[in-house]
C-alpha cells in the first residue's frame, strides 16, 4: 500500500503579533469565565490553525461552557466526544478523510484535525483513547489544555492538580492538613515515553502566545500524532485574581513549576529557562488554592521543583527503538 | 452469478460488511465475534475491500472510532461480543442520539461473571433502551442479509439510526451453513452509498452536539422517539426490496411458522428458532396444532404485527435465551415486550417463558416436547400457573 | 381480534421547540450572538490612542477577541458586545496609563444601567 499523501496546509511560522492571522475561528459569545486561560488558549490554537481545521471537543470546560445553550462558539467544524474517547473520535474522523481523499471525495489539504480536552480527558479518563490514538499514528493533533483540574465540575482534583492544591475532593482538613497529598502524572513523558510513531511533543503556556502558536503550527505540518501541553491557568480553580491569568502562568515558569520545550525527533529543545529561578512560594502565595500550605508543604514542592529543573539542565535521554525514518 | 458456499455467520457478517464497501472498520478480539474482525482484516490486507482498519484499544474505543468516521461521512463498521458490548455502554447513545448510522455486528456471548464462551441475548439486550435498531438473525445467510438491509434501513433518511446486527454465538456464527453471496450489482441496486446529512465539513461547518438546556432535552427526546415511528415502513420497504432484487423473501418483523391455526406457539429469537422449526413439525405430526413465531426486529418491538401473528393462539411460551434478574416476570427480557404486545386483545393467549440455552447450552428435542406439555396443560386448565420455568431445573 | 389496538398517537412538537437534527447546529459566522457576555462586566477597558505603543498585548490576551487589530490601517478597535470585564488586556498593557478600566456606570450606555440583561 503506497504511503498516504497528506497534502499539508501551508502553516508557516508567525514570527510577530501584527503577523498574526487576523480571522478569529474561536468567536466572540462563550460562557467561559471571566479571564478564562483554557479559553485565550482556543482562541490562540483557532487563529494558528485556520479555517481548515476540525475540533474534536470532549467533555469539559471547553465544552460546556463553551457550548451550553445548544449553539457554539467555533467558526469551523466541531464535534462533541465523550470525556473518554476523545482520541478514539478523532481517530475516526481521520481515518475517514483519508479514505474520503483515496477516493476522490476529498480534494484539497487534509484538515487539521484538533483534539481540545482537558487534564481529565487527556491523562485521566480520556488516557487510554489519548495512548491508543498515538500508538495508531493518526494525523491528530492531541492538545492537552491543562487547568489542573477537573473544572467544569466545580474543581475537583485530576492526576495533574499540583501537590498541596485544595479542591473539593482533596479539602485541607485536621487528618489532611495539605489537601492534595499526591503528585502529578508527567503528561508529555507519558507520551513521549512509550508512543513510537508520535512525531512531536511540546510544552506551552497562554502567556507565551507567539510559541503557542507555532508549536501549533509545527504540530500540525507533521505527518503522524502530536500533543502539545499548555498551561491555562484557572481563575475560579485556582483562587486568584482573574486579570493576573497570563501572570500566573509566566510564574509558573519562571518558578519552574513548569517548563516550556520541544521533543522533535528525539531532541529536547527548552525555551525561556529562567537565568535564576525564582521560589515556588512567589507562585503559591497569589493562588488561593496553596492558602492552607505550612512550610514544610512548600518545602516539599520546592523539593519536587527542584528535580524538575534538574532534568531542564540535563534533557531526559529517550531509547530511540524505532528509526528514524518511519512510514507515513 | 451468485455464488452459494458454506460458511460461518462471522465470514457471512465480513462478507456483508465487504458487500456494504464499508470505509472505516474499528476491531477488537473478543469471542466468539473476533472472526468476522478476522476475515475483514485478511480482506484489506489482500485488497479485496478498500477500507481503513483501525485497531481500538478496547470496545468503548471501536464504537467512539466508528463515531467520529460517520460523522466524517464514513460508512463505518465494527463489533463485539458479551461484556465487550456492555463496556461500550457509554457510547451508544451518544451514537443514536446523533444519528450516526454505524453498524455493530454482535455474535452474542453470554455476560461475566465469570467468563463464558456461549451465547446468551443478554448483551445485546441490555442496550435496547439506547435507540439503536436491534435485531437478530438464525442462520448464517440471514447474518448476510441483515447487514446489507440494517445498513439500507439504518442511513434511510427517514431514519438515520446505528443498528446492532445480532447473531448467536458459536451456534451461528462459528457453524458453517449455506450462505449465497449477493452479486456486485445486486448490492449495487439494493444498497445506495451513504449519504450523511450534516457531516464534519471545512466547506460548511457545523457543530455536533453542543449542550443543551434541559428544556431542549425533551422535544430532543421527542424527536428521536418520532423516528422510530417511521422505522416500521422503512424496514417493510427494504425487507420487500431486498426479496424483489436478491430473492429471498423474510417477513419483516416476524417469522411465522404454522402459526395460521395454532393453540400452542413458541415464542422465540435467534438460532434455537432452527430447533423450534422441528420440534413444530414433530408436534404436528402428533396431532398437536403448536406454531412459532421467531422474532427478527427487537427494535422497533413489532407490537401490533405480534397481536395480529399470536393473538388467536391460546398459550404462548416465550423461549428466552437471556436473563434479567428481579424483572417482572423474574426471567428474561422477552416476555415483558410480548405480554404487553397482547394485553390489548379481547381474548388474549396465556404466556409464560422457558429458560433455555443459558450458558450456550443446546435447547434439545426432548426440551420443547416438554415446553409442549406445559403449554397444552395451560390451555386444558385455561390458567398461567407459573411465569417462567427453567428449562432442566 | 375484535377491538381495535391502541396506537403510538403523535408526537408534535411545537415549532418553537423543535431542536435541530442530531443536535447538529451550523457554525457561526463572526460571533455567537446567543452568548451575550457584556452584561457581566462592571469595569470596561479604555485604550488611551497617544500613551499606546501598538504593542498588542491586549490584542493577544483577550479570551473573547474583544480587541480587533486591522494590520491595515494598524487600526486596533475595543469591540465591547463581549467584554467580560476580566481586566487581562489592562494588567497586561505594559504602558502606564495607556489602558486603564473605568466603571461601566461612568457610561451612558454602560450594561450596568440596563433595565434588562438582554
Amino acid at each position: 500500500m503506497p504511503a498516504f499523501d497528506y497534502n499539508f496546509q501551508k502553516l508557516e511560522p508567525i514570527r510577530s503579533f501584527k503577523s498574526v492571522p487576523e480571522d478569529e475561528q474561536y468567536l466572540p459569545g462563550h460562557r467561559t469565565c471571566a479571564g478564562c486561560g483554557p479559553a485565550l488558549n482556543y482562541r490562540l490554537v483557532a487563529k494558528a490553525a485556520g479555517k481548515d481545521t476540525i475540533f474534536v471537543g470532549p467533555t469539559g470546560c471547553m465544552y460546556v461552557a463553551n457550548a451550553s445553550y445548544l449553539c457554539t462558539p467555533y467558526a469551523v467544524s466541531w464535534i462533541h466526544a465523550q470525556i473518554t474517547n476523545a482520541g478514539a473520535v478523532a481517530s475516526g474522523i481521520e481515518a475517514a478523510f483519508k479514505m474520503a481523499a483515496r477516493k476522490g471525495r476529498h480534494t484539497g489539504p487534509f484538515p487539521n484535525i484538533i483534539v481540545m480536552g482537558g487534564d481529565g480527558g487527556s491523562v485521566d479518563i480520556g488516557l487510554q483513547a489519548m495512548s491508543g490514538m498515538m500508538y495508531r499514528g493518526h494525523k491528530v493533533l492531541f492538545i492537552c489544555y491543562d487547568n489542573e483540574s477537573y473544572a467544569n465540575t466545580g474543581i475537583q482534583t485530576s492526576p495533574t492538580t499540583p501537590y498541596g492544591a485544595a479542591t473539593t475532593f482533596t479539602p485541607p482538613g485536621k487528618e489532611i492538613p495539605e489537601g492534595k497529598t499526591l503528585f502529578p502524572k508527567n503528561v508529555p513523558q507519558m507520551v513521549i515515553g512509550g508512543h513510537p510513531a508520535v512525531k512531536y511533543v511540546a510544552t506551552t503556556t497562554i502567556a507565551h502566545p507567539l510559541d503557542l502558536m507555532n508549536k501549533v503550527r509545527k504540530a500540525l505540518s507533521k505527518p503522524g500524532p502530536t500533543f502539545l501541553h499548555i498551561l491555562c491557568p484557572c481563575p475560579k480553580g485556582w483562587l486568584f485574581d482573574e486579570k493576573l491569568t497570563p501572570d500566573m502562568a509566566k510564574l509558573a515558569v519562571e518558578t519552574g513549576m513548569w517548563s516550556n520545550y520541544e521533543w522533535e525527533d528525539g531532541v529536547y529543545k527548552y525555551t525561556q529557562v529562567p537565568k535564576k529561578y525564582k521560589p515556588v512560594s512567589d507562585y503559591m502565595k497569589p493562588q488561593g488554592r496553596f492558602a492552607h500550605l505550612k512550610p514544610e508543604h512548600i518545602a516539599k514542592m520546592q523539593a519536587f521543583v527542584d528535580e524538575k529543573i534538574k532534568q531542564v539542565q540535563r534533557p531526559i535521554p529517550v531509547a530511540a527503538a524505532v528509526p528514524a525514518k518511519q512510514s507515513a | 452469478m451468485a455464488k452459494e458456499s458454506m460458511m460461518t455467520g462471522c465470514r457471512a457478517a465480513a462478507e456483508g460488511a465487504k458487500a456494504a464497501e464499508v470505509e472505516v472498520i474499528c476491531s477488537y478480539p473478543i469471542r466468539p465475534y473476533t472472526a468476522i474482525m478476522m476475515e475483514l482484516a485478511k480482506m484489506v490486507a489482500n485488497g479485496e475491500l478498500n477500507a481503513e482498519f483501525i485497531h481500538g484499544e478496547g470496545e468503548h474505543a471501536q464504537v467512539s472510532v466508528v463515531l467520529g468516521a460517520s460523522a466524517a461521512g464514513a460508512r463505518a463498521y465494527t463489533g463485539s461480543s458479551g461484556v465487550g458490548v456492555t463496556y461500550a455502554m457509554e457510547v451508544y447513545s451518544p451514537m443514536a442520539g446523533g444519528r450516526y448510522p454505524v453498524q455493530m455486528s454482535i455474535a452474542d456471548r453470554t455476560l461475566d461473571p465469570p467468563g463464558d464462551f456461549g451465547s446468551e441475548h443478554t448483551d445485546a439486550m441490555s442496550t435496547r433502551d439506547q435507540g439503536w435498531l436491534l435485531g437478530w438473525a438464525a442462520t448464517p445467510q440471514e447474518v448476510y442479509d441483515n447487514t446489507l438491509m440494517s445498513y439500507r434501513i439504518g442511513e434511510d433518511h427517514r431514519v438515520m439510526l446505528p443498528q446492532m446486527v445480532c447473531q448467536d454465538g458459536y451456534f451461528i456464527s462459528h457453524i458453517p451453513d449455506k450462505v449465497t453471496i449477493g452479486e456486485v450489482s445486486q448490492v449495487k441496486e439494493f444498497l445506495p452509498p451513504y449519504r450523511p446529512i450534516h457531516p464534519l465539513s471545512l466547506t460548511n461547518p457545523v457543530s455536533h452536539g453542543p449542550q443543551i438546556r434541559p428544556d431542549q432535552g425533551a422535544p430532543m427526546d421527542a424527536m428521536r422517539a418520532q423516528t422510530f415511528l417511521a422505522v416500521p415502513k422503512v424496514i417493510e420497504e427494504a425487507t420487500a426490496d431486498f426479496a424483489r432484487i436478491f430473492g429471498r423473501k423474510y417477513d419483516p418483523f416476524v417469522e411465522q411458522y404454522k402459526l395460521e391455526d395454532a393453540e400452542i406457539a413458541f415464542f422465540i429469537m435467534g438460532a434455537h428458532s432452527n430447533t423450534a422449526r422441528t420440534a413444530v413439525d414433530k408436534l404436528r405430526k402428533e396431532g398437536v396444532k403448536a406454531g412459532m413465531a421467531r422474532l427478527r426486529w427487537v427494535r422497533p418491538w413489532p407490537t401490533h404485527q405480534l397481536a395480529e401473528a399470536l393473538g388467536h393462539v391460546k398459550a404462548v411460551g416465550v423461549i428466552e435465551t437471556s436473563t434479567s434478574y428481579g424483572s417482572a416476570m423474574r426471567g428474561g427480557n422477552l416476555i415483558h415486550e410480548l405480554r404487553a404486545s397482547l394485553y390489548d386483545l379481547d381474548d388474549r393467549p396465556l404466556v409464560t417463558s422457558f429458560m433455555g440455552g443459558l450458558g450456550g447450552e443446546t435447547i434439545w428435542p426432548a426440551d420443547f416436547d416438554y415446553m409442549a406439555g406445559v403449554l397444552t396443560k395451560m390451555v386444558k386448565e385455561k390458567r398461567t400457573d407459573r411465569y417462567v420455568y427453567w428449562l432442566g431445573m | 381480534m375484535a377491538k381495535a389496538l391502541p396506537g403510538y398517537g403523535t408526537i408534535d412538537v411545537p415549532k418553537d421547540r423543535v431542536v435541530p437534527f442530531g443536535a447538529v447546529t451550523p457554525a457561526p459566522v463572526g460571533t455567537q450572538p446567543l452568548f451575550q457576555t457584556s452584561n457581566w462586566r462592571v469595569v470596561r477597558p479604555v485604550r488611551d490612542d497617544e500613551k499606546c505603543t501598538r504593542c498588542l498585548q491586549c490584542y493577544m490576551a483577550c479570551p473573547d477577541a474583544c480587541w480587533v487589530y486591522k494590520a491595515e490601517g494598524e487600526t486596533l478597535e475595543w469591540v465591547g458586545d463581549f467584554c467580560k470585564g476580566c481586566q487581562v488586556c489592562i494588567a497586561q498593557c505594559p504602558e502606564e496609563g495607556a489602558l486603564v478600566a473605568v466603571p461601566e456606570l461612568d457610561f451612558e450606555g454602560g450594561v450596568v444601567r440596563l433595565e434588562k440583561p438582554f
